[in-house]
């Protein structure tokens, strides 16, 4: 038995899938019915420094084979979240990353400082900072395309914790890789990429945008090539772990992901097709491992051959 | 949120491009009830990509039922399905319709895709007096669902032409219902959302409760998404349909911003 298992920050995943933030709320919805400990990494919904309601309705729309969303970071704030998750993430069966969302980047390292000083018990593994939301006015996005501001969060949530320390970042940049060089720079363990491709649906008939905040996240099949070729750019401009998402529905998408220079995986939208699919990708990737001769991470990353 | 394969036993025409399928339903699943809803994956690619949701219309034993109406990509494939194929199923979902108060009738309006579970409700409260009032509505004739109704259920249809039934809205076949019924009244009402909330108006012009069944788009139907919010007018703002519904009171939906 071979076991891909990737290394953030010093510490260890028990395997390359996890579930994308938003995608499995907190484990808690899916706990009951699912075997969790086949999952690598349970990265949480976002959670922010007070409570969030969310977007106006409606916030989901199907596109071609895409799901756009404008969720808004709805979530119960970090008080709650210390309160009515956090004792779950101990006794789940795999590692529980917290996906941090904030306004301002001071604020995303009081946010991390608070959950540290409030899980003593060690219940989360580590941290994702979401600055890649399309969804928000302040933060997200909006701060995720400043290298500098990106750097200077990354510095701000490194100084307040020594867990594992994940950027997310958004592909609706003109150069991501040198977003990720910033995260780097600023002491991120890894940076995990795509967040959701900016999109619209117009709805002819009303003769208005579907979402009522006009645009929303693109997430599903749609965004498999962007978030590959995200990847392969950023995990050939930094030095730290890639963690790959984006359109994951099948484990060829994952391996695709993981050829590109990913270290790890997660995946989103596909949970909502089918809860049980992460589990089973992580099995269904070490059998194209022992299959590949392919016994390590690094492994993956020189199947690919050269291109040009 | 048991997820697992069934097998189509049925899938009939009932009205005008509305489909009943009937289909397999595992005993160790927990039994659905009136309100509930599954979601059916449909096909293997990513179009359409996401389950969709669908009330039960009935469940006994090792079978379950729902109606739908062919309207979409994956509506139009459900309808494809033929006996013995198998469908991927998640469910049952959500929360019931509430019991009447002691002594209530149960008036039960249906309209387009609500028809399911009120049919569902209906039969299930016929089993003791006093017995439903189920009122169905449809544009024409043709509309009307050709569903099995207990006997006990008094049935009165409306269609808009009035090719059948009363003539005019179902909302104003509730209105001269509610006119010329005795006692206390307990709407439960699922369709299309002016029929829902012309419904909410009529039972707070009367001070009778009123239920509700919701629709929202939805992506992961188990509340860990929050796709699927619709506003409340209570300090919450926001309720799940999924997981906090489908089922609401009809007080507490803001109707102003649906
Ligand atoms: C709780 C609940 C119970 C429902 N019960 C029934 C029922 O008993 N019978 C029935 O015919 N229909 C029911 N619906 C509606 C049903 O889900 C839609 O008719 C179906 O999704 C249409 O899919 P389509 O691909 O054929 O059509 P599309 O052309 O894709 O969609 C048509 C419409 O269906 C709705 N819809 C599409 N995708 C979703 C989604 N992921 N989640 C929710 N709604 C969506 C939207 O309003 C959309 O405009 C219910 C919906 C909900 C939320
Ligand atoms: C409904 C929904 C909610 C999401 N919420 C968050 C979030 O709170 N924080 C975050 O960093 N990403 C969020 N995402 C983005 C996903 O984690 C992921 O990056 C993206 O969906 C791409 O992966 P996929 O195509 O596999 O879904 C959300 C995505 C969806 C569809
Ligand atoms: S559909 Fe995901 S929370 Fe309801």
């Amino acid at each position: 038995m071979i076991a891909l298992r990737p290394v953030i920050g010093g510490r260890e995943l028990a395997n390359v899938v996890g579930v994308a933030s938003g995608t499995f709320g907190y484990g808690s919805e899916y706990e009951r019915h699912l075997d969790l400990s086949g999952i690598g990494a349970l990265y949480t919904k976002a959670v922010t420094m007070h409570p969030r309601p969310g977007n106006d309705v409606p916030r989901i729309v199907e596109t071609p084979a895409g799901l756009l969303n404008s969720i808004g970071l709805a979530n119960v704030g970090r008080e709650r979240f210390v309160v009515e998750k956090l004792p779950g993430f101990a006794s789940m069966p795999c590692a529980v990353i917290a996906n941090v969302a904030a306004d301002f980047p001071e604020e995303y390292a009081e946010v991390v400082a608070y959950l540290d000083a409030n899980d003593p018990t060690g219940a989360l593994w580590g941290y994702e900072i979401n600055v890649s939301c399309p969804n928000v006015k302040a933060g997200g996005v909006a701060l995720g395309s400043n290298a500098s501001e990106v750097e200077r969060t990354t510095r701000l949530v490194r100084t307040a914790t020594d867990r594992p320390l994940i950027v997310k970042l958004t592909p609706n940049v003109t150069d991501i890789t040198q977003i990720a060089r910033a995260a780097e720079a600023g002491g991120a363990d890894a940076v995990s990429c795509i967040n959701t491709v900016v999109g619209m649906v117009i709805d002819t008939a009303r003769r208005r945008p579907v979402l009522p905040a006009g645009t929303g996240g693109l997430s599903g099949p749609a965004i498999l090539p962007i978030g590959v070729a995200a990847v392969y750019r950023v995990s050939r401009a930094v030095s730290i772990p890639v963690i790959g998402m984006g359109g994951i529905m099948t484990t060829d998408d994952a391996i695709q992901y993981l050829m590109a220079g990913a270290s790890a995986i997660q995946v989103g939208t596909a949970n909502f097709v089918d809860p049980r699919i992460a589990t089973r990708m992580a099995a269904e990737i070490e059998r194209f491992a022992i299959d590949a001769g392919v016994d390590s991470i690094e492994g993956f990353h020189s199947l690919l051959e050269p291109s040009g | 949120m048991p997820l697992f394969t069934a097998r189509v036993l049925a899938n009939q025409e009932v009205a005008h491009d509305y489909y009943q399928l009937d289909f397999s339903w595992i005993s160790d699943a927990p039994r659905p009830v009136p309100g509930q809803f599954l979601t059916v994956r449909v096909g293997s690619s990513g179009v359409p990509l996401l389950r969709r949701p669908f009330a039960f219309s009935d469940a006994a034993g090792e079978r379950a039922s729902m109606i739908y109406w062919r309207r979409g990509d994956a509506t139009r494939a459900i309808a494809g399905y033929q006996p013995g194929d198998a469908i991927d199923v998640m469910g049952p979902l959500g929360v019931a319709f509430p019991e009447p108060t002691d002594g209530a009738v149960p008036v039960l309006i249906a309209g387009g895709v609500g028809v399911g579970p009120i049919l569902f409700l209906a039969n299930a409260l016929a089993a003791r007096a006093p017995y439903p009032i189920l009122l169905i509505g449809a544009r024409s004739a043709q509309g009307l669902p050709r569903v099995r109704v207990d006997g006990r259920v008094q049935l009165r249809t409306a269609t808009d032409d009035g090719s059948a039934g009363y003539a005019g809205t179902v909302i104003d076949l509730l209105d001269r219902t509610l006119d010329i019924t005795a006692g206390d009244v307990e709407l439960y009402l699922c369709g299309p959302n002016p029929m829902l909330r012309a419904g909410h108006d009529l039972a707070a012009r009367h001070g009778i409760p009123a239920w509700v069944s919701m629709e929202q788009t939805m992506g992961c139907a188990v509340g860990a998404c929050m796709g699927c919010a619709i506003h409340l007018t209570g300090v919450e703002r926001y309720a799940r349909v999924c997981t906090e519904g489908p089922v609401f009171r009809s007080t507490d939906v803001d109707w102003e911003r649906l």
